[in-house]
């Protein structure tokens, strides 16, 4: 075990070679703080995938064109009434809305900008279970009226229009004057929160000239048979829809599959970029090795000198085990204090930019294992010339110039 | 007591190879005893293996062949580390360089022999002190190396050698380096450390300080002791 004293001989032994030890500690820095801020902000979404998971959407199946919603403005694939209807008649299915997306042109203080319109059954608001939100201000629409509820972002100054859109206000939608009556809370990312709601009835009425179909059909089934509702879905739609086994042109997808996707999506991205991450934390321990070797060779004689006052090999070995072992250590604490700051503006930023589910997180354990990390690595790049240097033979060292 | 025996190098050779052929034999089968409390001088021209000798005797080197023993236990065939521990206890180094560690301060240095035996820190503090003050450094004990003169930092490598309270004190060349005023000075410290009982062996090349210093001394020629001669104490 290493005493006061030899440590106070390390520590006095890093502080003469400043530079070096400086640009070795910056090595390991950079690397632990990439580390850092990729899991803090990956484990910011997974908390985000979490809260989604145990909310109310579990027992919600979403039904959709082939090819998902990305492609929901080019997909030829179509729900009507009839295939809602067979959605509605599967056993385990508590009930079924359709939804009608369209992108239309929003009018207010002299300024037009385009965005989704989606509608929803104001009687059964499935869809908002599938989002998670709520109503913040005002209330839902109702069956039939010329109203609509806005995303979270018309009700802030600055956000969409110059001055935030007021409760009961109208405003233009496609040239026609709607009343907002309420607004959602906030989903967290731009896209969500720009979106205006409004019934499935109004918006038929709205677009009586068009023959509307349905984009997404959501079903709330039974959630401890969720996987056998699913099938049976499959099983009607096709039949409703006239399709052979394996070549639907939709598909049904628990939140659960959704997550799941999203998830492995995740998984492989962070594990990608902390691979990065370790790559350059691996080129660190060859530097910080690299550093240990030339004081290995710089102190021949003073390990020499000790040794003949009665140091072990031992002895010599934890003082630069401890040394290499250091300056991982202050690596790391450098790492976790620039990642910490980074990760914390960087979730400033994107709240301020409307990203606020894009969050970090930081327990605990983050942060003792990036120091646990960085010292371990700096002590195991410091193995092997910790042991040439307890191997040194006193009469030679005391010998060398 | 006095005639006790403390170092005994029994036919005791030590051989260096130098490129494939050529063996260079710089100790060739030298036996002596040192008895507890001697002022033993080691003297030699350069090449004589008084250096070897020297690092054999003060269990930096193990014996190619031959026995030495320290206090009676054989410690040739010894581990490293073995010998590193024995020597921290029962030896006490003096260089020609002085090979103080420039990163630590006066009291430090002489701390740190201490600290390879598990010394409890306090009492670390409080036996550098005293040896300190005694040699006359103790208004130097927070001061590094560098900014001592040659003199002082011999005495602190005389300080340092009695950390652990060793029984012997070996000297190479301690006066090597230093003016001979202060070389005389630090010899003094020498002969009081051997008045209190302490064996010093001393490494040196200058027949005079041999003479003047020792009680016994071997001549070493060649790797063997080409004689040995004994000051009789008034």
């Amino acid at each position: 075990m290493i005493s006061r004293q030899t440590v106070k001989y390390s520590l006095r032994n890093l502080n003469k070679q400043k530079a070096r030890s400086f640009f070795t500690i910056l090595s390991i820095f950079l690397g632990i703080a990439t580390i850092f801020i990729f899991v803090s902000f990956g484990l910011g979404l997974y908390g985000y995938i979490e809260d989604l998971t145990e909310s109310s959407s579990a027992d919600k199946l979403i039904i959709q064109p082939k090819g998902g919603t990305l492609q929901m403005f080019s997909s030829n694939v179509e729900f009507d009434d009839e295939d809602l209807e067979a959605v509605q008649g599967v056993s385990g299915v508590y009930g079924a809305t359709g939804s009608y997306f369209k992108t239309v042109e929003v009018k207010a203080q002299e300024k037009r900008l385009y965005t989704l319109l989606i509608s929803y059954d104001p009687k059964n608001p499935l869809i908002m279970d599938t989002s998670n939100i709520e109503v913040e201000r005002g209330r839902q629409v109702r069956s039939g009226g010329k109203e609509v509820v806005l995303g979270h972002n018309y009700g802030v100054d600055n956000k969409i229009f110059p001055k935030a859109i007021r409760l009961n206000q109208n405003i233009e939608i496609n040239g026609e004057n709607i009343k907002v009556v309420g607004f959602f809370e906030e989903v967290g990312n731009p896209q969500d929160d720009s979106q205006a709601y409004m019934s499935n009835d109004y918006m038929e009425e709205l677009y009586s000239d068009e023959n509307l179909t349905y984009l997404w059909m959501i079903a709330q089934v039974d959630l401890d048979n969720i996987e056998t509702v699913k099938e049976r879905i499959e099983r009607e739609l096709r039949n409703a829809r006239n399709l052979e086994k394996g070549k639907e042109d939709f598909f049904v997808q628990s939140f659960d599959d959704l997550i799941d996707g999203f998830s492995n999506t995740l998984d492989v991205i962070i594990l990608f970029i902390v691979f990065i991450a370790l790559i350059s934390v691996a080129v660190s321990a060859i530097n910080t090795a690299n550093t240990m070797i030339t004081s290995v060779l710089e102190r021949t004689k003073e390990i020499g000198i000790i040794k003949s006052i009665g140091a072990r090999n031992s002895d010599v070995f934890g003082i630069f085990l401890f040394e290499s072992g250091f300056l991982g250590f202050m690596g790391g604490v450098a790492g976790i204090l620039l990642g910490w700051f980074l990760s914390y503006l960087g979730g400033l930023l994107l709240g301020f930019y409307g990203y606020s589910f894009l969050q970090p997180s930081f327990p605990a354990w983050l942060f003792v294992a990036c120091v646990i990390f960085a010292t371990v690595t700096g002590a195991v790049s410091g193995v092997w010339p910790a042991v040439n240097a307890s191997q040194v033979n006193p009469v030679d060292a005391l010998r060398y110039e | 007591m006095k005639n006790e025996v403390i170092i005994h190098l029994k036919d005791v050779a030590k051989f260096y190879r130098i490129g494939e052929k050529n063996m260079v034999k710089a100790v060739d089968g030298i036996d002596l005893k040192i008895k507890k409390g001697d002022f033993v001088a080691i003297m030699g021209p350069s090449g004589s293996g008084k250096s070897t000798s020297m690092n054999l005797i003060g269990s930096l080197d193990v014996p190619t062949k031959g026995s030495i023993y320290l206090d009676g236990k054989d410690i040739s065939h010894l581990s490293e580390s073995d010998l590193a521990e024995l020597r921290g206890k029962k030896i006490g180094f003096i260089f020609q360089q002085f090979n103080l560690i420039p990163n630590l301060t006066v009291r430090e240095n002489v701390m740190l022999p201490m600290d390879f035996q598990g010394i409890p820190i306090w009492e670390m503090k409080q036996v550098a002190e005293k040896i300190l003050k005694k040699i006359g450094l103790g208004d130097r004990m927070d001061f590094y190396p560098n900014q001592l003169s040659g003199g002082q930092q011999q005495r602190v490598a005389i300080a340092r050698s009695l950390a652990n309270d060793p029984e012997v004190i070996l000297a190479d060349e301690p006066t090597g380096n230093l003016d001979s005023k202060t070389g005389e000075t630090v010899m003094g410290f020498l002969e009081e450390l051997h008045a209190e009982g302490k064996t010093v062996i001393m490494v040196t090349h200058d027949p005079d300080l041999a003479k003047e210093h020792a009680r016994t001394v071997y001549w070493l020629k060649d790797g063997k002791i080409e004689k040995i001669t004994k000051k009789r104490v008034k």
